[in-house]
């Protein structure tokens, strides 16, 4: 989520640390920090709240939470003893009605003669700061406090209503829906609708639609703060294909508490920018949140960190964190703030006190238990095939299980082959041949490559041996491979010397190879070496292969020896006449010493 | 005369080798598992609760035409069928295990993605495993496996269904940090979920990129090298 830092800044009266600080804070006692940019005089940070912290924190409020506790700035207010501080209150002939239990709590709100129009500019700068449209006072300052408390709110028109009646109700099968954005969808009764007297208006927690839309002639508005089951609000948003930024609230779920609170936020925001008479409030609660108290002690936090904490450090963290707490010898009860939805076990306290005491500081000890090792047969097999294979001058490749074709297909895939192999060899012998064109660079006298790996013929799961040389294919599962190996233990890791190895890998060129092959006689007691230099030396930096010396036999007082170069550049197609020129060097050189070109 | 060569392993077989041998001097045995998995044994005993967001954060590849079975999108599920056959056979903690194996993801692949690709997974149940023992374990795994390079580990805050806590384990290489690994203290409900005691057992997890070991130890810059086939690869 974006979170703007001088939008935070109004949750203290104290200056808040710099950006990069505040970043810093988070990465290491909250969140990963994904980004941070400066816009204008404002710095936007892009935190990546996980879904077990999308309860409390998809908002400013809950990030100027975690910072109060990082860094023990105090908060300026707190949520949990909000209280609704507005005064001529009329009454309103407003009716809400649900009909289905997977609305847990509505509540609605009518505010008569509003004036719709631009918002405020710092409303619509705060907006555009993390990246929403201004659209019109009303619908801004909606989504202001959605971002700034993490509830969504809904206005409506009241006036575009066919009654003062709002019901939560399941869709009717086959009913269409006209969405804010213009799209048309087509509802069913496992979604769940606001709707007037007539018809459906909004899909629950999702998106708003056209009907009830507040525009600029808009004056009378009802306020929905509502709340929502996760799982069927956001099966909902699934069936039709719809991803908005309340859909993310609601499906992490999100306490009805916060209803009260955000109700009082949003209607004292409008009156203030957009003016208007406020109605009186209807609330229609089928769901409570639970009181939930959490008891951890000293030492199971001891046992799970691994560090001794003191009792007032403990206490201290609690405090910043905003737990009321009973502290009895060594025993914590805990009181878990309602937006914590969270927390529900002593595991739980563990990660609060010890993100915010920094895992920095526990110092790494390794364990003193011995354990028992048993061996595993699958892996022990795979090593053999695999190290036996090797020692026959077998190399090992590896390709994709996917295939274009085979018995187990998979849905909606991100890869253009939709099956899982049915067998290795069709990948090896893909394999075989391009390994085959590139023979001379590989410096081989042939190819022999092997792959170990699940295939998954008729819904089977097998783990098979594949390999394969210019005579055959061959595949076997693991197991039949491996019982006919004789001595089969020689070739077990363990009993395999192990050398650490090292290396930095040459990326090989993108462009085509070209090979050229000389002979040379030379006379008897002449070091090879001598003319491998010459190779070397003639070939520059094209030459990318060691001269690969491929046949060689003596003759009376000579020796001929025949060698393969192989030339390739890192940028370019290499010509015959490049190649023409530089065997030519080799050849001047050559003779010149006396020797001769076969 | 160039001689008869010796075949060669996959720079992953060598990187994988490696990582288990020094886990099994560290006390860990090896165990594997299937790769094609049922929701449970990839998901719901690993506390991803049904329809929750929790399941986006890995895009995973389901099977046709088989209800609840997919492909593993971590070895974890290895966790969840050790811990059974465990309990099956009257076994208890403490144990250590960890898991090699092939593992997919249903996204566009990159030169740091692929559509499989390997983890290590690693399990350590006692009734005193702590934070700190995961820290220490890691440590002198990286110092290990590194060898005579400056290493260092650093735990952040994060979020996985089957731990609590939970963190994402940096690896510092010189002056270099790299974010490289998932981790946690394992979840009571996941040892719940496999019949053994929670309260009186507690252990951590961990679950690492083995191709990604394998090429920052290789400077290998393009994952998908890995699975070409192709043997100029092979040059180790």
């Amino acid at each position: 989520m974006k979170i703007s830092y001088n939008w935070l800044q109004k949750y203290f009266k104290e200056k808040l640390p710099e950006p990069t600080e505040i970043a810093n804070g988070i990465i290491f006692h909250s969140f990963e920090v994904e980004e941070i940019e400066n816009i204008g005089d404002d710095t936007i940070f892009e935190i990546k709240i996980l879904p077990d912290r999308a309860h409390d924190c998809l908002s400013h409020f809950g990030i100027a939470k975690e910072i109060s506790a990082i860094f023990e700035i105090k908060l300026e207010s707190n949520l949990e003893d909000y209280e609704e501080k507005i005064e001529n209150i009329s009454k309103s002939d407003l009716e809400i009605k649900i009909l289905d239990d997977n609305c847990r709590r509505y509540m609605g709100r009518v505010i008569k003669g509003v004036k719709v129009g631009p918002s405020p500019e710092w409303l619509a700068k705060s907006l555009v700061s993390i990246g929403q449209k201004s659209i019109n006072n009303i619908v801004d300052a909606t989504n202001y406090i959605m971002f700034d408390l993490g509830n969504p709110i809904h206005a409506f028109d009241l006036d575009k209503l066919a009654s003062h009646k709002i019901i939560i109700d399941k869709a009717i099968t086959g009913e269409k829906l006209t969405l804010l954005d213009g799209k048309e969808v087509t509802l069913d009764e496992s979604i769940l609708t606001i709707r007037d007297e007539k018809e459906a208006l909004v899909v629950a927690g999702v998106k708003g639609g056209k009907k009830a839309e507040v525009d600029n002639n808009t004056t009378n508005i009802m306020i929905e703060v509502a709340n929502f089951e996760p799982i069927s609000t956001r099966k909902s948003a699934k069936k039709l294909g719809i991803f908005t930024d309340s859909l993310k609230r609601f499906e992490n779920e999100i306490p009805v508490s916060l209803i009260p609170v955000v109700m009082g936020k949003i209607t004292s925001l409008i009156i203030d920018i957009a003016g208007g008479e406020i109605c009186e409030i209807v609330d229609i609660q089928k769901q409570k949140d639970e009181i939930r108290r959490v008891l951890f002690t000293e030492k199971y936090l001891k046992n799970m960190l691994g560090v001794s904490i003191e009792s007032d450090l403990i206490c201290n963290i609690l405090d910043r964190l905003g737990y009321n707490f009973k502290k009895n010898k060594e025993e914590y009860e805990v009181e878990i703030p309602f937006l914590r939805l969270d927390i529900n076990g002593p595991h739980d306290m563990v990660e609060e006190i010890g993100r915010i005491y920094g895992y920095q500081n526990i110092t790494p000890v390794l364990p003193e238990i011995i354990f028992k090792k048993n061996e595993n047969k699958e892996w022990n097999y795979i090593n053999i095939a695999r190290n036996y294979l090797v020692s026959l001058g077998y190399k090992e490749v590896m390709t994709y299980a996917f295939s274009n074709n085979g018995d187990i297909e998979l849905m909606a895939s991100a890869s253009d082959k939709n099956f899982l192999r049915i067998n290795l060899a069709n990948g090896i012998k893909k394999s075989f041949e391009l390994n085959k064109l590139n023979l001379s660079f590989l410096g081989d006298k042939e190819i022999k490559i092997f792959e170990i790996g699940k295939v998954f013929p008729k819904g089977q799961e097998v783990m098979n041996v594949c390999f394969a040389d210019k005579k055959e294919i061959k595949e076997f599962s693991l197991e039949k491979f491996v019982d006919e190996i004789k001595n089969k233990e020689e070739f077990n890791n363990k009993n395999i010397k192990e050398n650490s190895i090292t290396g930095i890998f040459k990326a090989w060129s993108l462009y085509p190879f070209i090979t050229r092959d000389i002979a040379v006689w030379l006379p008897g007691g002449e070091d090879q070496k001598k003319l491998e230099n010459i190779f070397v030396e003639e070939g520059t930096d094209l030459l990318i292969k060691e001269p690969y010396l491929f046949d060689q036999f003596t003759k009376e007082d000579r020796t001929s020896f025949a060698y393969r170069l192989v030339f390739q550049s890192y940028d370019r197609t290499l010509t015959d006449e490049e190649i023409t020129s530089i065997m030519s060097k080799i050849n001047e050189k050559i003779i010149s010493l006396g020797w001769e070109i076969r | 005369m160039q001689e008869y060569k010796k075949g060669s392993l996959h720079p992953l077989t060598i990187a994988t080798n490696e990582a288990v041998s020094i886990f099994r001097d560290l006390g860990f045995e090896v165990t594997l598992g299937p790769e094609m998995e049922d929701d449970w044994h990839n998901f719901g005993a690993l506390n991803f609760p049904d329809n929750h967001p929790a399941r986006d954060m890995q895009d995973t590849f389901f099977i046709k035409g088989k209800e609840g079975i997919l492909l593993r999108t971590h070895t974890s599920n290895t966790q969840i069928r050790y811990m059974e056959e465990l309990v099956k056979s009257g076994g208890n903690p403490p144990f250590a295990i960890v898991v090699p194996g092939k593992v997919f993801r249903n996204e566009s692949t990159d030169a740091g993605h692929e559509m499989q690709f390997y983890q290590i997974e690693g399990l350590m149940i006692g009734t005193d495993i702590s934070v700190a023992n995961m820290k220490g374990i890691l440590l002198e795994f990286f110092k290990r496996f590194f060898e005579g390079e400056n290493v260092d580990v650093r735990l952040r805050p994060s979020f996985f269904p089957f731990v609590e806590p939970g963190f994402e384990i940096d690896l510092k290489r010189g002056d270099k940090w790299f974010e490289l690994l998932g981790a946690g203290m394992v979840h009571p409900n996941v040892l719940k979920n496999c019949g053994i005691d929670g309260e009186k057992y507690q252990g951590f997890a961990f679950g690492v990129g083995l191709d990604r070991l394998t090429m920052m130890k290789y400077k290998i810059p393009d994952i998908r090298l890995l699975y070409q086939g192709d043997l100029r690869l092979n040059q180790f």
